[in-house]
């Protein structure tokens, strides 16, 4: 891979709004090039260079990696709508890291602020502290969101993950998240996610969900009323085929919307098995 | 004395409502959104009069405000102070990123403050001015 | 006998709260221009009439402060200085508009998209995650003259109007008598959800008192009830689960139901979400009967300035104009968000005041910063400004339009002149962005 390093060298007093840092936006271009790539500070326009040290020279958008160093938690829109290549930031970051990629990795050694990954279509993007709210979300008023690719995070994150997150079993698209431990309304609105959280979360987990798979490995601090218990289970299969074993409590939901599929027979108030809309929980 | 686990809840009244028409920085403003009102039974354990000062005690901050006996009881637990500026002292400006403060639901709790001071409007925004 | 002295307007409409009353009487002394007799308004509404009156604590002429004490100066000079401090900015924050009329708010658009500036209103304390909460899953609504006609159920969640919007019950939701509620208060069965036994449910046919932060729940077990779901659990945010069925049954029976909602939704925890469960709650009652919803707006003109901005930049409110056009955030652009986060660098307040209404951290970071003032009483927000730039009191000494919670557009009068030197907000706004133009070489 063609190495591209930026360093911060100036701090800023003003969030930065950093969408021109990607691998797309870097393939071909010197260091000179990159250095005059456009950035926003409050209500002014300046380049990377005004802010970055900057090494390298871009290669090919999947053949880019992109290096970034110094206190990046002002930093905003890194990685936006990225095809491929690679980012490793090495630092806390900001707002918006990886919004609307497609393709290539993030790495982010430290925390990431809100809206880490919203609206994904494919790629994948690993944080290794915590991360804020609104991961892997729909932006205000889409009712489509994530609707591919993999966010994996260490640490724990905040409220409101993937909502409106859409995968499709006959498109083979298994948007899905992994996270250390989550906050509330994780998956709200859901069609067809994959969550996977290693310890605890909060309340209203799973709310007017559709679709999916949302299971959790540590504790559930309250689950919705209208979720029901269907039994325990040994093995969990996801929507992608991978199977997960353990020992859980399988809850089919969200009984309160009509398009859940999860249908309860009215004559025999059985759940109907061609339900998709599923909460596992460690027994 | 002191009463511990009660949840906070801060909201429009009538009082405030008229008092902030007719002069935020005035004696009324104070007397309508300085206070916190107690349900009966709650205000018992703090073994003071009506309209003792008390502290009121989140983990955004704390405030000192007359004491009173809540019209809108029964509530067992929950104690509320007039939307206003001594309510916004005790506050969670946390809005979990929708843009909105959560003014309702906090965990607090509360001493009775006999020698108390209730601050006017005025006074308690200046002290966020020095600070 | 009519005195010659004394003017009496009629049908004026209230500033004060999103009930936006249109049948206030208002009798002026026509040589002081002075407000003498309200008649048919509530209380805070008539105090409000009365505050308009020149007194000590109404501004009627330009202030600047000057070495900790403030100094009057020209319109010319405090325009200019204002100006002077916006343009400097790099991240200014305009904010409130709530208690102004529409045409003013049009000219706030403009200053901040000159500015590239932020734009907020009160809505993001106050209604925001109700407009959150449309944008997700949109709204079923009506206005106020059909369920004062036609209503035989009203649902207040998290809504005191006793206290708030004093004569709601009286011209709309309780005691009027419809054309198809004859009987008023006999033909309508209220319902109030909310923690405390306010006023309001002690007027109430049943009250629900839930725990607080726990309305989600409770919508979610109603949503479930109403589908036909067994709940597994007898007691949901510390309602009881027949209490629960009961409210259910009444809500699936009524002829025309209507869902008041307020604060006690938009300001606890999981805000806009428990919005967004009323809302599908009240779409999912259309399977049964006829359902509808609508927020109480607490200001009169909140509606208006969602309007005005949604209009112009396509966005309601928490508007960032950095990068030259209109992007929406709240949480990210919301303005008591980038005062914790110490974002911005200068602020103009008009119409509002957020030293009494934003959580104290986020004012003590407003005062760190330049601080300009349209405000006709003295404020907490006000009295610690830099410039303090008096208006003309809309809806009482300037005519233009605002929107009730319904958004219903009406009239505002003048009914009598502005004190001073006092300008309308509108006039204000238009100078500076006169002045920031012409600052800016355009």
């Amino acid at each position: 891979m063609v190495e591209v390093k930026l360093k911060l060298k100036k701090k800023p007093d003003f969030p930065l709004e950093a969408e021109t840092i990607t691998p797309d936006k870097f393939a071909g271009k010197s260091a000179a090039e990159i250095k005059k790539l456009v950035l926003y500070h409050g209500n002014e326009e300046k380049t990377i260079g005004d802010f970055f040290n900057v090494t390298g020279t871009g290669g090919e958008v999947s053949d880019t990696k992109i290096i970034l160093d110094g206190d990046l938690s002002n930093i905003k829109r890194i990685g936006e709508k990225m095809t491929g290549g690679e980012i490793v930031i090495n630092s806390n970051v900001g707002m918006h890291v990886g919004n609307n990629m497609s393709g290539g990795k993030i790495l982010v050694n430290g925390n990431a602020d809100d809206w880490a990954g919203a609206m994904l279509k494919g790629g994948e993007l690993e944080i290794t502290g915590d991360a804020g709210h609104y991961v892997g979300a729909a932006y205000r008023g889409f009712w489509k969101g994530m609707e591919n690719g993999l966010i994996k995070v260490h640490g724990k994150i905040g409220n409101e993950a993937l909502t409106w997150v859409t995968g499709s079993k006959p498109a083979k698209r298994f948007p899905t998240l992994i996270c250390g431990g989550a906050g509330s309304f994780l998956g709200i609105h859901s069609h067809g996610g994959t969550i996977i959280v290693e310890g605890n979360c909060d309340r209203c987990i799973g709310a007017d969900q559709i679709r999916g798979t949302i299971v959790v490995k540590g504790q559930i601090s309250r689950i919705l009323p209208s979720f029901k218990k269907i039994g325990e289970v040994k093995e969990i299969k996801l929507m992608s085929g991978e199977k997960i074993q353990g020992k859980f409590i399988e809850y089919s939901g969200d009984h309160s919307v009509e398009k859940n599929h999860s249908k309860i027979d009215k004559k025999t108030g059985e759940i109907s098995n061609s339900a998709n809309g599923r909460l596992y929980v460690a027994a | 004395m002191s009463i511990n686990n009660l949840i906070l809840i801060t909201c429009r009244t009538i009082n405030q409502g008229v008092a902030l028409e007719g002069g935020k920085n005035t004696k009324e403003n104070v007397r309508a959104a300085g206070i916190c009102a107690f349900d009966k039974e709650d205000f018992k354990k703090l073994d003071c009069l009506v309209g003792t000062p008390v502290k009121v005690i989140t983990d955004h901050g704390e405030v000192v405000v007359y004491s009173t006996i809540s019209e809108e009881g029964p509530h067992p637990g929950i104690i509320f102070i007039p939307m206003g500026p001594w309510a916004n002292q005790v506050v969670n400006p946390d809005s979990q990123a929708c843009g909105t403060p959560t003014y309702k639901g906090m965990k607090a709790r509360v001493e009775a403050i006999p020698s108390g001071k209730v601050l006017d409007a005025v006074n308690l925004i200046k002290l966020l001015r020095e600070a | 006998m009519a005195d010659k002295n004394i003017r009496t307007v009629t049908d004026v409409i209230c500033p004060f709260c999103g009930t936006l009353c249109d049948d206030l009487e208002i009798d002026i002394d026509i040589k002081e221009q002075k407000v003498i007799e309200v008649r048919n308004g509530c209380q805070i509404g008539t105090r409000k009439f009365f505050s308009s009156n020149p007194s000590e604590h109404r501004y009627n002429k330009p202030l600047i402060k000057d070495n900790g004490a403030y100094k009057e100066v020209s319109w010319d000079e405090a325009i200019d200085k204002s100006a002077d401090i916006l343009v400097k900015a790099k991240r200014p924050l305009l904010y409130g508009f709530s208690s102004t009329e529409c045409e003013a708010q049009g000219q706030a658009v403009e200053l901040a998209e000159l500015l590239g500036g932020v734009l907020d209103n009160t809505a993001s304390v106050c209604h925001g995650p109700s407009l959150l909460a449309i944008q997700d899953v949109g709204a079923p609504t009506s206005t106020l003259g059909e369920y004062k006609n036609r209503a035989d159920l009203v649902v207040f969640w998290g809504s005191n109007p006793v206290h708030a919007h004093p004569r709601h019950l009286g011209r709309y939701s309780d005691f009027i008598r419809g054309y198809f509620r004859k009987d008023g208060t006999n033909d309508r069965f209220i319902v109030v959800v909310d923690p405390r036994n306010t006023n309001t449910a002690q007027l109430a046919d049943m009250h629900i008192q839930i725990n607080p932060n726990e309305d989600y729940e409770l919508l979610n077990a109603i949503r479930a009830i109403l589908r036909g779901v067994e709940l597994d659990i007898d007691e949901i945010s510390g309602v009881p689960k027949n209490k629960i069925i009961e409210l259910v049954n009444a809500l699936k029976s009524c002829n025309f139901g209507v869902i008041f909602f307020g604060m006690g939704l938009t300001q606890t925890l999981s805000h806009h979400r428990n919005i967004d469960a009323a809302i599908c709650l009240t779409r999912e009652l259309n399977d049964h009967t006829k359902f509808l919803l609508t927020p109480m707006r607490g200001h009169y003109n909140v509606a208006g300035a969602n309007q005005v901005f949604t209009w112009q930049t396509g966005y309601s409110y928490s508007i960032d104009f950095s990068k030259g056009y209109p992007r929406y955030n709240p949480g990210e652009f919301s303005s008591v968000d980038l005062l914790m986060k110490d974002e911005m660098d200068a602020c103009l307040i008009v119409a509002s005041d957020p030293a009494s209404n934003f959580p104290a951290a986020a004012v003590k970071n407003m005062f760190k910063h330049p601080l300009i003032t349209i405000e006709p009483h003295h404020t907490p927000t006000s009295v610690n400004s830099d410039i303090i730039l008096p208006p003309a009191i809309a809806g009482i000494e300037c005519e233009g339009t605002a929107y009730r919670m319904d958004s219903v557009p009406l009239r505002l009068r003048k009914v009598k002149e502005a004190p001073g030197k006092c300008l309308t907000d509108k006039e204000i706004l238009e100078r500076l962005v006169e002045a920031v133009r012409s600052k800016k070489g355009e």
